[in-house]
């Protein structure tokens, strides 16, 4: 029994460090914050493509395209996002 | 993903090219009575982006149609010269509406293939969400 609690002390110990590396930058989070940079470029182009098509500097096929493309990120990102959070919730519902 | 945000901005550059090349038979059209007008052509080429062909096409320069001008004969304008002809537009109505008619099946075309690319990207996501 004392051995158990050991094991399960230790390998608490390096889950810990393993989740402290991830969070330090490993290709996992640098890969979701590029994902971050990139949806925020899109929504900043299209406002910048909507401001230019309404004051009719720029073509509406470029603001159909624009707005198009933004729609297809932000459904990405909630969808990721509900899959997040769900996972999360996963976890808290887990017996202890 | 990526390749179907690609086959949209192909497609609206598509979409613009046509809008374009209609803005041109348009105004063939409205100066067909204009005297000593040209009829204005224009090409599509491939838009080329750092030596690197992207797929999207843009319209060309603007070209004048060199062919003669149709001779109009009303001694009474003020235009005519001795024998009583002047200058006319060289714009066929006939070609103008067939080219208007082209640009406008092309539009289609392009329109179907962005929607087409945005439900097929919208499935996907859907696929994801399930």
């Amino acid at each position: 029994m004392d051995l158990n609690s050991l094991l399960a002390s230790q390998s608490y110990g390096s889950a810990g460090s393993a989740a402290a590396k991830t969070g330090a930058g490993s290709n996992a989070s640098s890969g979701a914050t590029r994902a971050v940079q990139d949806f925020t470029e899109t929504l900043a182009e299209t406002e910048a493509v909507a401001t230019a098509a309404l004051s009719g500097q720029a073509n509406p096929e470029a603001l159909v395209q624009a707005l198009a493309e933004t729609q297809l990120a932000v459904e990405a990102a909630v969808t990721v996002r509900d899959r997040v959070v769900e996972a999360y919730q996963e976890i808290l519902r887990m017996p202890v | 993903m990526s390749s179907l945000l690609d086959i949209m901005r192909i497609s609206s550059s598509g979409l613009d090219a046509q809008s374009n090349r209609l803005r041109h038979t348009a105004e063939n059209i409205a100066n067909q009575d204009t005297p000593g007008y040209r009829r204005k052509r224009i090409g599509f080429e491939e838009v080329v982006q750092g030596g690197e062909r992207t797929g999207m096409v843009r319209t060309g320069p603007v070209e004048l149609d060199p062919s003669a001008l149709v001779r109009v004969y009303d001694p009474g304008h003020p235009l005519a010269d001795a024998e009583g002809y002047y200058d006319g537009s060289n714009v066929d109505l006939v070609v103008e509406i067939a080219d208007a008619r082209e640009a406008q099946r092309s539009y289609e075309a392009n329109l179907r293939v962005f929607d087409q690319a945005r439900q097929m990207s919208q499935s996907l996501l859907d696929l994801l969400r399930r």
